[in-house]
């Protein structure tokens, strides 16, 4: 999930404010439920593209900061690329309107 | 507790009880926050959400640790739950041999596949014993006669191999995994009342053309559980399901092949589609996604 690399680049997060920087940076088209949200997390977290950054205890439950690892950020760094590669096909046509 | 928060843990069921324990809280507390909180039932995205992600982390648990110990271990499994279920309506003509088909089941769940070993092989030369008409410990009236759920003798259409395939690679299953050692994890109880409910349908004479409900109800659990490993090993990339999806395809296999020239079309596209589906489990495993960026 892109956009939750994205939302982790700036410093760690908790869930709370990774659903609603996921929501902000995708500009509302991104919407994952809060489970599929965790999902991603846990996988992320396990293959070694996030990390927890520390657990804090509010009102009684526990609350995870997670972090981008330096191989997340290659691997946002070189998703980045391939689209703007691939943006770059579609802009830099003139008959398009948009070079 | 607000019905809101009630509900929602309801349906956090679906994952697994050790992430509940570590993380169920966590997400309840995102999932309140984002609630609208006059709501007192979860939004139809999240329910869905929380039972399908509930289930993927199931799979993903079911995924870790040695894949072909593992793969072995659930394969012995579903054939002692098949044996048991096979023995089931026989219960009153070899009370002794059932309760200890249902010992071995409860022993290969516990992980404890070398106390299990010995009376797996018990089994299996006692079976092969009824299916051939030979004495093998006690003396057992032949033909073994059912008490409920059926009309035809136990091993009464089958030969040696009907009756001794299943129990047989079920004793080898076994064998390789108490040779190897090392600790085995704890099933699920669940595989006891699963051969409750397929109980009395024996692969070696289903009589599908009959449409009777207990080999209809063997049909749909087989090829659901399949479908469910062809689904976790696409998931995971794992190579588990297939393993135990092919020890019990052999099983069934053999006692299916004894008859071979006699089955219907139904009876053989039962058996086709219990082959693809393995097959299947086999091949996804490969095509399962790998990026991490979607």
């Amino acid at each position: 999930m892109y956009f939750v690399l994205a939302a982790l680049l700036d410093g760690p997060l908790h869930g709370h404010a990774i659903v609603g920087k996921v929501t902000e940076l995708s500009r509302q088209r991104v919407r994952p439920s809060i489970s599929t949200l965790y999902g991603i997390l846990e996988r992320l977290t396990a293959q070694g593209i996030l990390a927890v950054d520390r657990e804090e205890v509010v009102q009684g439950r526990n609350r995870r900061y997670f972090r981008i690892t330096d191989s997340g950020k290659a691997l946002a760094a070189a998703e980045a690329e391939r689209m703007h590669h691939a943006a770059g096909l579609v802009r830099a046509r003139p008959d398009l309107g948009t070079a | 507790m607000t019905p809101l928060e009630r509900r929602y843990r309801r349906l956090m069921r679906a994952y697994p009880r050790s992430y509940r324990s570590a993380y169920g809280e966590e997400l309840l507390d995102i999932l309140l926050g984002h609630t609208d909180p006059a709501r007192t039932t979860p939004p139809l995205k999240e329910a869905a959400g929380l039972l399908v992600n509930g289930v993927r982390e199931r799979a993903w648990q079911a995924a870790r640790g040695p894949a072909w110990t593992d793969g072995l271990h659930l394969g012995v499994t579903a054939l002692s739950a098949a044996h048991l279920a096979t023995l089931l309506p026989y219960a009153a003509a070899v009370p002794g041999w059932l309760a200890l088909s249902a010992l071995t089941l409860a022993l290969v769940v516990l992980g404890r596949a070398r106390l299990a070993l010995p009376l797996a092989s018990l089994t299996a030369v006692k079976m092969g014993a009824i299916g051939t008409g030979a004495v093998f410990l006690d003396a057992t009236l032949l033909p073994v006669e059912p008490g409920f759920l059926l009309d035809h003798s136990l091993y009464g259409y089958s030969g040696l191999l009907g009756a001794a395939a299943g129990p047989v690679l079920n004793v080898a299953g076994l064998g390789i995994l108490a040779w190897r050692g090392g600790s085995l994890r704890r099933r699920s109880l669940w595989w006891a009342p699963a051969a409750l409910l397929v109980a009395g349908a024996d692969p070696a004479w289903m009589a599908l053309t009959d449409a009777a409900p207990g080999p209809l109800l063997r049909v749909t659990a087989e090829a659901a559980v399949l479908a469910g490993a062809v689904w976790a090993g696409r998931l995971t990339g794992d190579l588990r399901w297939a393993l135990a999806a092919a020890l019990y395809l052999a099983a069934t296999s053999a006692a299916f092949g004894e008859h071979l020239l006699h089955q219907s079309r139904q009876d053989l596209a039962y058996w086709g589609v219990l082959a693809l589906l393995t097959l299947l489990t086999a091949v996804v495993p490969y095509g399962a996604r790998t990026r991490a960026i979607d």
